[in-house]
């Protein structure tokens, strides 16, 4: 390994350590911890939102899939997240904002029943733990092709870092080093593209290249008949259902809109972090393309970055890279696991356990983190072995989505839906997207007919029911006609 | 329900319908909410903007990108 390599990994890990604790004097409460006491500015929370974003499949997969269909892996960028982001910062924030409360599952908790609050926070606090684990895994194995590290050795030190910063710190800890690590993923982005532009003869070399040689892949949506991504899919089912289904109900990203100093931060936040989305594909869908058009000798998709690392860029720089992958994963891990502790101590805790104690909260929440990373580290080499786990985990998840939009969208918008109706239509939505789901249908189909399926079931079941009380109401619904 | 038959083209027009029906919805927001809280009533707050802004990039992207 190149010096300068080496300087720029450790001077990295020193930075986001340094900065993770050196905020952990402002946690006093549960409040501080998990909501950073609610002092977070718009920039910060934009790039925070990114950084929670860019997981641990974006970088090696996106630029593998980018190598596959071409442009058409932007959609998950684009319009599989831009126009539910937008809603998220006009509707659903002022919404959670109005509401008062610290979480997505609190929320519904209070617009349907405790059940709900519980059911939606334990689903996603199970998924977390596996998906936290495949991050780690997934670093390990990094740390282990640049610097040779044991697998063991690499989730070691991560945890320990990831955890000693969001034990301490909290929310606003995760945000700030989110906002370095976002900021380390660009620059590393920027010099692939600078790079790779100037290999391939400059950018009319590249994109002359790239269109002469395989014009399908400058095309955003791929035919109808696509085994994997069929543009009625991409439009009804991602752009339509999972999208707003992950951006106005994911907590690891809503987290941060939570702890805004203001509800105008809350949603200029998340619009700042969307016009970062536009720029997102120049990060992970680009490498995928440059090696489409230096004719990349690779024996499977995912190889495309890793071989773009080694034949692009220079010794010294290479390290900017790694460490830009590495930062795209602790940004995740951190974030899960501040948000899943959050959930386990006040979605999960205070409803099934009547007394307890919310001054308990802080010292809870840093146990449950603790715990949560252990977990997470012992499950890493579980995942990685019995990978179909956290696949049938992931398709659990999706499952639920669709229902789960439903309930969002009817009770946000409508008086209507009612606490019982609510719950019966997620345990029936989430068996109508099984059986769809078994019967081999593509999962981007399966999330819109149980959308379909939830919203119809939701309205009629409620007019059965009874209904929520009247007085809570105005707080928990939003009224889009309304004009001062 | 066969998909499979549908032309590629009229994914562009309805992802141009969605993005004019998002824009309208946008502008639907009353004002009072958009400034909730901001520290001022600067033009540039207005987050209605910066989402006219978006969807344009996303319909000049997506013109780009598709037959």
């Amino acid at each position: 390994m190149h010096p300068l390599d080496l300087a720029i990994i450790v001077g990295y890990l020193v930075l986001i350590t340094f900065v993770g604790l050196r905020l952990a004097g402002r946690v006093k409460t549960a409040h501080d911890f998990f909501l950073a006491g609610r002092t977070l500015s718009w920039w910060v929370i934009g790039l925070s939102i990114i950084g929670t974003n860019i997981g641990a499949n974006s970088y090696v997969g996106a630029a593998g899939n980018a190598f596959s269909i071409g442009i058409a892996q932007a959609n998950f960028e684009w319009i599989g997240a831009i126009p539910a982001m937008i809603l998220a910062a006009l509707v659903f924030i002022p919404l959670y904002w109005k509401a008062g409360v610290y979480s997505i599952p609190e929320y519904l908790g209070l617009r349907y029943s405790p059940t709900v609050r519980v059911v939606a926070a334990l689903i996603a606090s199970v998924v977390s733990v596996f998906a936290i684990g495949v991050a780690l895994w997934a670093i390990a194995l990094t740390l282990q092709t640049y610097l040779g590290w044991p697998i063991w050795v690499g989730i070691m030190v991560t945890g320990t870092i990831v955890g000693a910063y969001s034990i301490a710190g909290g929310l606003a800890a995760v945000a700030f080093t989110d906002m370095f690590q976002v900021c380390i993923m660009f620059l590393g982005g920027l010099v692939i593209v600078g790079l790779g532009i100037s290999h391939t003869g400059g950018f009319s070399g590249f994109a002359e290249t790239l269109v002469l040689e395989n014009p399908d892949h400058l095309q955003a949506y791929l035919p109808a008949d696509h085994a994997s991504y069929p543009w009625p899919g991409v439009i009804f089912g991602l752009g339509f259902v999972l999208s707003p289904a992950y951006w106005w109900a994911s907590q690891a990203i809503l987290q941060r809109s939570l702890g805004a100093r203001t509800q105008w931060d809350a949603s200029a936040g998340m619009m700042f972090a969307a016009f970062g989305k536009i720029l997102v594909p120049l990060l992970i869908v680009f490498p995928g393309l440059l090696a489409l058009v230096m004719h990349a000798q690779i024996e499977y998709p995912d190889m495309a970055l890793p071989w773009i690392i080694k034949n692009v860029l220079p010794p010294g720089i290479s390290g900017l890279m790694f460490i830009a992958i590495i930062a795209a994963l602790q940004s995740t891990i951190d974030s899960s696991v501040n948000a899943t502790s959050l959930m386990l101590t006040r979605d999960v805790r205070h409803v099934l356990l009547k007394n307890a104690n919310p001054d308990d909260d802080l010292k809870i929440g840093r146990l449950l983190t603790l715990v949560l990373l252990l977990l997470s580290m012992c499950t890493a080499p579980l995942v990685a072995e019995m990978g179909g786990i956290f696949t049938f985990l992931q398709t659990i998840l999706s499952l639920f989505q669709g229902p789960m939009l439903a309930l969002l969208i009817l009770g946000a918008f409508t008086r209507r839906a009612t606490p019982q109706a609510g719950l019966w239509t997620l345990i029936s939505g989430v068996v109508v997207a099984s059986a769809t789901s078994y019967a081999g249908v593509n999962m981007l189909y399966v999330a819109f007919s149980s959308f379909i399926y939830a919203l119809c079931a939701l309205w009629l079941l409620s007019g059965f029911t009874a209904p929520h009380p009247e007085k809570d109401l105005s707080k928990l619904t939003y009224v889009l006609w309304r004009r001062n | 329900m066969d998909l499979t038959h549908l032309p590629l083209s009229w994914a562009n027009y309805l992802s141009i319908m969605g993005f004019v029906c998002l824009l309208v919805l946008v502008w639907l927001v009353p004002r009072d909410i958009v400034y909730e809280d901001a520290p001022d009533q600067s033009r540039w707050r207005d987050i209605r903007l910066w989402a006219t802004i978006l969807i344009a990039f996303q319909l000049l992207l997506y013109g780009l990108f598709t037959r």
